[in-house]
């Protein structure tokens, strides 16, 4: 048959011939459009209205990053005029380097990841964090079985030397950077936990979990997700307990790019920050992000408040 | 002496000795329950929804991300693949030394995982869905060629050396005599690309687009079991559906398995095949119209980081013997329980009907969990440590290989196992010589191809502790090193250089 001229199909490949110059036939309405200058997501941008685009680290459930960052892009959006998206983004590092390349224009970033953010790029401003930021707390925390003693003083984490210790995340202020700088403060190494490393177990949750579980034998969470999986029962107070609370540091922060004022006309930078300033829980919508947030209100901040982090931050290796 | 072919594709399976022996002491056992909730979940996923719609976009973004790397990787893996073959130079220009430059070469690109290209490339270009596609299409791509110059160089050449002798231009005498032979296996290989990047589409959560992969582990890291299993359930039913539409197609163009680097007819329905790629082509362009894919945007450049050059000591002096030994170890021991377990398991199955189903759910399982999520629910159960790691890139790793193997089997038919069975020899037995035997050696070349991709994959288990360059390559892109991840960068394509080198020559006495 292959041998036939001229070509015959047979019922199938006539099918397929059918479709296939169907989609063809499609291909230069499709072509054009995909190739032509007006495609450019940047040409549109800049062709109509700047959008505001959003974003912030991943530290939630996706359901509730979704749900809380719909309602802060419509939020702003009817404070500010301007049409704002929210870019969900898969990681710390991520979070950072799409700051640096421009992509991101208002960022929720914590406490380290905002200073490396800063760091690669001059001039972005510090506008708000929340009234629980400006002293934020780490709970060590251990599993019941490991041995190891609770107590008041910073004494107690010399005990996690040669047991199996676990971070959060790499990046995470109160789940890396500030709990290893109370440990090295205490004379405990990283080197020092059994298998001569810690663990990174990539989330609170998930610290919790393996704590408990007692897969490592302790581990260092956020005080605000240690309390909420007291509260969930998710925490299970007769395998995992608190050891030792850290003194306050200064952790999460909204933080906009420095050309913002260009871009979307004088004075926005400003506007943005008191729009946030502005939420309070007697509005419902503006209530339902505080509760989200975790938050009674948001204060303006600066970028001096931060200092004790980035010095923690290269003393730790994590800023260079 | 070589070992008889049956007992050969058994012999990695011997790494299960110490593995069994060392595991009752890495067993903590205290997370039975958690587990438990786990595997409740799965049988009440989040009907939320909220979620469904947003893990439904998610499933959207990644297929089509998959779909838009894939046709990349393969176009640029076929140009390179031809680029970098043995036979193909020593037709043109009688020395095979560019092949062999360019073949080393491509390791770089492919010992880099996905996730790490990615966020190379949003260092360079931004925030840019093209950015997801690219990550794919650039390891891929390497490994396609990799797969493809094998390809060239194991066809016989009988016909291409009748055509040169007989006065026909090289270029002309390449495609005539090895075009049609190439094709069975390019398009079997390339189909199963196709479900790896579907893979790894998932685990990349493309960059500012979402997709399910972001999802998957922001529910992971949440441990919101039953919206994970939601978003699991999903991707399990189009990736059996992807699985079975290509299964499908092989054999209605008659193609071999994956594995099997001997020539084959090039099948019956060239033309149908035609039809197909051409109506693929609008479908991709769409594609990337919906997805905002602008390739023209990978040309704006942003500033790189700035990289000052004090601290090349600090990255210098990093463990590097501990953390290049413990890699190795957690690619070989996986590797050898995913390459030694799938046979073995079927082995042992054999003698009853419905393990060879139960297998292969859990082998589906195994393929759709990404690694990070067994290495989480392994650690429920046992201390961190490399075998934990290694249990769960290999038990990712067995369920691919485990499908292959089914389908190697498939593929070089019963009668001989069934003459043994009506000759009295048990179910093992039969399987055994019947079928492994004329399978072992192809199979192993394959192993040693995805020994490679396990040393990329060591990267995704680093919630595990100490897992060596993988841990340190988080922690140093965490701390923005970049000093730190060249180095690593060159540890891990030098890595797979040697690897590659061994498997070669593996390879070479094997087939």
């Amino acid at each position: 048959m292959a041998f036939n001229l001229p070509i015959q199909f047979s019922g199938r490949e006539r099918w397929a011939a059918v479709a296939a110059g169907l989609s063809l036939a499609l291909l230069p309405v499709a072509a054009p459009t995909a190739l032509s200058p007006n495609f450019l997501p940047a040409a549109q941008a800049q062709s109509s209205k700047p959008v505001l685009r959003i974003s912030a680290i991943p530290d939630q459930k996706p359901e509730k990053l979704n749900r809380l960052y719909g309602l802060v892009a419509d939020e702003l959006s009817k404070q500010l005029g301007v049409p704002v998206k929210y870019v969900p983004v898969t990681n710390y590092e991520a979070a950072v380097s799409a700051f640096r390349t421009g992509n991101l224009d208002l960022v929720w970033f914590g406490g380290l990841t905002g200073v490396q953010a800063r760091l690669q790029k001059p001039g972005a401003k510090v506008l708000a964090q929340r009234d629980i930021d400006a002293s934020f707390h780490t709970i060590f925390i251990a599993n019941t079985r490991s041995g190891i003693a609770p107590g008041n003083s910073q004494k107690v984490l010399t005990q996690l030397k040669g047991k199996r210790f676990t971070f959060g995340s790499q990046s995470s202020t109160s789940g890396r950077l500030m709990p290893e700088y109370f440990l090295a403060q205490a004379g405990v190494k990283p080197n020092q936990f059994a298998g001569g490393a810690p663990g990174f177990s990539g989330s609170h949750d998930a610290t919790i979990a393996l704590v408990q579980s007692g897969a490592y034998d302790a581990g260092a969470v956020n005080e605000q997700v240690w309390r909420s999986s007291l509260h969930d029962g998710k925490a299970n107070r007769s395998k995992v307990v608190a050891i030792w609370k850290t003194p306050g540091y200064p952790d999460y922060h909204w933080i906009a790019q420095p050309n913002l004022d260009q871009r979307f006309g004088a004075g926005f930078t400003t506007k943005l920050q008191k729009a946030i300033l502005s939420w309070r829980p007697s509005n419902p919508e503006q209530k339902a992000i505080l509760n989200l947030f975790g938050a009674q209100q948001f204060t303006g901040a600066k970028a001096s408040d931060y200092v004790r982090i980035e010095q923690v931050g290269r003393q730790i290796g994590k800023i260079r | 002496m070589k070992p008889a072919a049956p007992l050969l594709v058994l012999l990695p399976a011997l790494v299960l000795l110490p593995v069994l022996l060392a595991l009752p002491a890495q067993v903590h056992g205290g997370g039975w329950e958690l587990i438990g909730t786990f595997l409740k979940a799965a049988i009440q996923p989040s009907l939320d929804p909220l979620v469904l719609r947003s893990l439904l976009e998610g499933l959207g973004v990644t297929v089509g991300m998959a779909l838009l790397g894939w046709a990349c990787s393969v176009v640029i893996g076929i140009g390179l693949g031809i680029a970098s073959s043995r036979l193909v130079w020593r037709s043109l220009s009688g020395s095979v030394l560019p092949a062999e430059v360019l073949r080393r070469l491509l390791a770089l690109p492919r010992s880099i995982h996905e996730l790490i290209w990615g966020l190379l490339l949003l260092q360079l270009v931004g925030l840019q869905p093209a950015v997801a596609v690219l990550a794919i299409a650039i390891p891929y791509g390497a490994l396609v060629a990799r797969v493809v110059s094998d390809l060239l160089d194991a066809l016989p050449d009988q016909n291409l050396n009748a055509l040169l002798l007989s006065g026909t231009a090289a270029p002309a005498a390449l495609l005539t005599a090895l075009g049609p032979p190439l094709l069975p296996g390019l398009i079997s290989y390339g189909g199963y690309r196709l479900e790896c990047a579907l893979r790894s589409a998932t685990l990349l959560g493309v960059f500012g687009l979402g997709g399910l992969g972001n999802e998957l582990l922001l529910t992971l890291q949440s441990l919101e079991f039953r919206e994970l299993w939601s978003g699991l359930w999903l991707l399990l039913a189009v990736m059996l559906g992807l699985e079975a539409l290509i299964r499908r197609l092989r054999q209605r163009w008659g193609m071999p398995s994956r594995f099997g680097l001997g020539a084959g007819s090039s099948g019956q329905r060239g033309r149908e095949l035609v039809v197909a790629l051409l109506a693929l082509l609008p479908v991709l362009l769409l594609v990337a119209q919906a997805l905002q894919v602008d390739p023209m945007a990978l040309l704006q450049w942003q500033p790189l980081p700035a990289m000052d050059g004090q601290h090349w000591g600090t990255a210098l002096a990093l463990p590097w013997l501990p953390l290049v030994w413990n890699t190795l170890l957690l690619t070989l021991l996986a590797a050898a329980l995913a390459v030694g377990g799938a046979p073995l398991l079927l082995l042992w199955v054999a003698p009853w009907s419905w393990g060879r189903r139960l297998l292969q759910l859990l082998w589906a399982l195994g393929r759709l969990w990404p690694p990070p999520l067994t290495a989480l629910l392994l650690l429920f159960v046992l201390k961190p440590g490399v075998l934990t790691a290694a249990l769960a890139l290999g038990f990712h790793n067995l369920g691919i290989l485990g499908r292959l193997l089914l389908e190697g089997a498939e593929v070089t038919g019963s009668a001989v196992e069934e003459a043994l069975r009506c000759g009295g020899v048990g179910a093992r037995i039969a399987l055994l010589y019947g079928r492994y035997s004329g399978l072992a050696r192809s199979y192993l070349a394959y192993g040693a191809y995805r020994s490679d991709v396990i040393l990329r994959e060591t990267v995704v288990v680093g919630l595990v502790a100490g897992t060596g360059l993988g841990s340190q390559l988080n922690e140093s892109l965490s701390s923005f090193a970049w000093d730190q991840i060249a180095l690593l960068l060159l540890v891990y394509a030098v890595l797979t250089i040697v690897g590659e080198d061994l498997s070669d020559r593996a390879r070479r006495r094997l087939l």
